[in-house]
């Protein structure tokens, strides 16, 4: 609890990587427009889960790569690793601290997507789309986290990462578009997306089991 | 037995078994009833690479567990080798895959389950290599490389069913995959070109093996004199 | 498809695995005669060495 709290206080107090990382969000937004209007009144409603989902992943890799490199620069692990701590809550607290700061960029960047790229309202769904949300979301940070550890104490530092990470993260992107391009698109209560929402379910149990086991590896000395 | 087991006699012993599924899939299988018709014959080899490939793979994920159990180099040395070999036979699974798909389809590439898992798998596994050579620290590189093997591997299941199943509901699965029930002659072909498969992955594991003890043997030499 | 045609991209199937199999088979034979050459060669180094610095250290 308490590293938690401390991730998040150094955080807020500077705010630098939040920003960024949500202008960057907004930025490749309206990138992605110009990029795919290229046909006159070209519809995009069929996008709308994987340009969301990406502008995410890649937004996660920068901040990972940020928040990793903060700590390794002003050697807060070694202090860290000092205390009576199990390796393993570090990873939950890491986990959580990242999870947070994406949802609080998704809390800026869902509406204004919604307002550049979906047309209609999907207030009706809006229950299973936030639980798709989050779903992604800590399967994108537990992954996330267990392999900037890793990466951080390579010598590529912050070029590793993207290359280790999205191979693995294909599949939560997968479902996650799938799931939001429908739900953004034609609408879908949980009946429709529950192969996803349990498919996401999944991975994360998985994924996080399985950085419980290896996370003393990856962060040990 | 432990001649039998020698690389090359493995390898005389994969060779028999490669030749004869070869033989047995052309002479005494017969031609596929559908439109694939002829080219369906790549699947005799095709798909006993997939699966040494995916065996590959799963030995090298034991071997991580060991290595990050005993932290013994031999460990580490068995998880690389598999992985470049998994990864050998990958590229082969694509570059057949993609000739099978021209000769079926007409199309090079499909965005199919096997074809894109395969592709995943090589990226993955690549990214294996990049991250060893990003790590100097022998120690260190073996345990880095050990999780992601782990991980790794418990991933490629999970892309399998992801772009198996889930595209579904948006638009309709492109391409069957084929999986239907095999009749007796072309089993017999297949699991006799299986077994040669599995038993050439063995051979090439072997030398691959000795070529990495050698070479730290090697270097703990030089080290020795130089040092 | 015809026979003619299909069989040729299966032979281009099977020609390629198996002459990257085969040929990846005979390199690393290759590299391990090779790398054995340079154990034997190493060791007798050591021992080289180590005869040479006791006769110094007997002196």
């Amino acid at each position: 609890m308490a590293i938690l709290r401390k991730d998040l206080i150094r955080e807020l107090r500077t705010r630098e990587m939040l920003i960024s990382m949500i202008l960057f969000v907004l930025l490749a937004m309206v990138i992605f427009h110009y990029a795919f209007t290229v046909k006159e009144g070209a519809d995009l409603t069929y996008f709308t889960g994987g340009m969301l989902w990406v502008t995410f992943i890649f937004a996660m890799l920068l901040g990972l790569n940020r928040s990793f490199a903060q700590e390794k620069d002003e050697r807060c692990l070694d202090g860290l690793l000092l205390c009576p701590v199990d390796r393993v809550t570090i990873f939950l607290a890491k986990t959580a601290g990242n999870l947070i700061f994406l949802l609080i960029i998704q809390v800026v960047a869902v509406p204004v997507f919604t307002l550049f790229f979906v047309e209609r309202s999907y207030a009706g769904d809006l229950l299973p789309f936030l639980v798709v949300l989050l779903l992604a979301d800590v399967g994108i940070c537990a992954l996330g986290t267990l392999l900037a550890t890793i990466s951080m104490n390579t010598r590529s530092r912050d070029l590793l990462l993207p290359i280790i990470f999205l191979p693995l993260i294909v599949p939560v992107l997968i479902a996650a578009t799938g799931a939001t391009t429908l739900i953004f698109a034609e609408g879908a209560g949980f009946g429709g997306l529950l192969a996803r929402v349990l498919f996401l379910l999944g991975f994360d149990a998985v994924f996080i089991v399985a950085a419980y086991g290896t996370y003393d590896f990856a962060i040990g000395e | 037995m432990k001649q039998l087991l020698s690389a090359p006699a493995l390898f005389v012993e994969a060779g028999i078994c490669l030749v004869a599924g070869l033989l047995l899939g052309f002479l005494y299988a017969p031609i596929d009833a559908s439109s694939m018709g002829f080219s369906q014959k790549i699947f005799y080899y095709h798909a006993p690479i997939a699966e040494t490939a995916l065996l590959a793979f799963g030995i090298a994920f034991v071997a991580a567990i060991a290595y990050l159990r005993t932290q013994d180099a031999k460990w580490d040395r068995l998880g690389l080798v598999c992985v470049r070999l998994g990864l050998l036979f990958s590229l082969l699974v694509m570059i057949t895959g993609m000739i099978w798909g021209k000769a079926a389809w007409d199309a090079w590439w499909a965005w199919e389950p096997r074809l894109t898992t395969f592709l995943l798998v090589c990226f993955l596994y690549i990214a294996y290599f990049v991250l060893r050579s990003a790590v100097e620290e022998e120690q260190r590189r073996a345990t880095y490389a050990a999780v992601f093997a782990i991980i790794a591997f418990i991933d490629v299941p999970i892309t399998f069913f992801a772009t198996r199943f889930l595209p579904e509901g948006l638009h309709p699965v492109v391409i069957g995959t084929g999986g239907s029930g095999m009749e007796g002659s072309m089993l017999v072909s297949f699991l006799i070109s299986m077994l040669g498969m599995t038993l050439l992955l063995a051979a090439l594991i072997r030398r691959d093996l000795a070529v990495e003890e050698l070479k730290d043997r090697v270097a703990d030499l030089k080290h020795t004199i130089g040092g | 498809m015809s026979i003619e045609e299909g069989a040729k991209f299966v032979a281009a199937a099977y020609a390629v695995i198996l002459a990257v199999l085969v040929l990846y088979y005979f390199i690393s034979a290759r590299r391990v005669n090779a790398l054995r050459r340079d154990v034997q060669l190493l060791e007798q180094e050591v021992q080289r060495r180590q005869a040479g610095a006791g006769e110094a250290g007997g002196e």
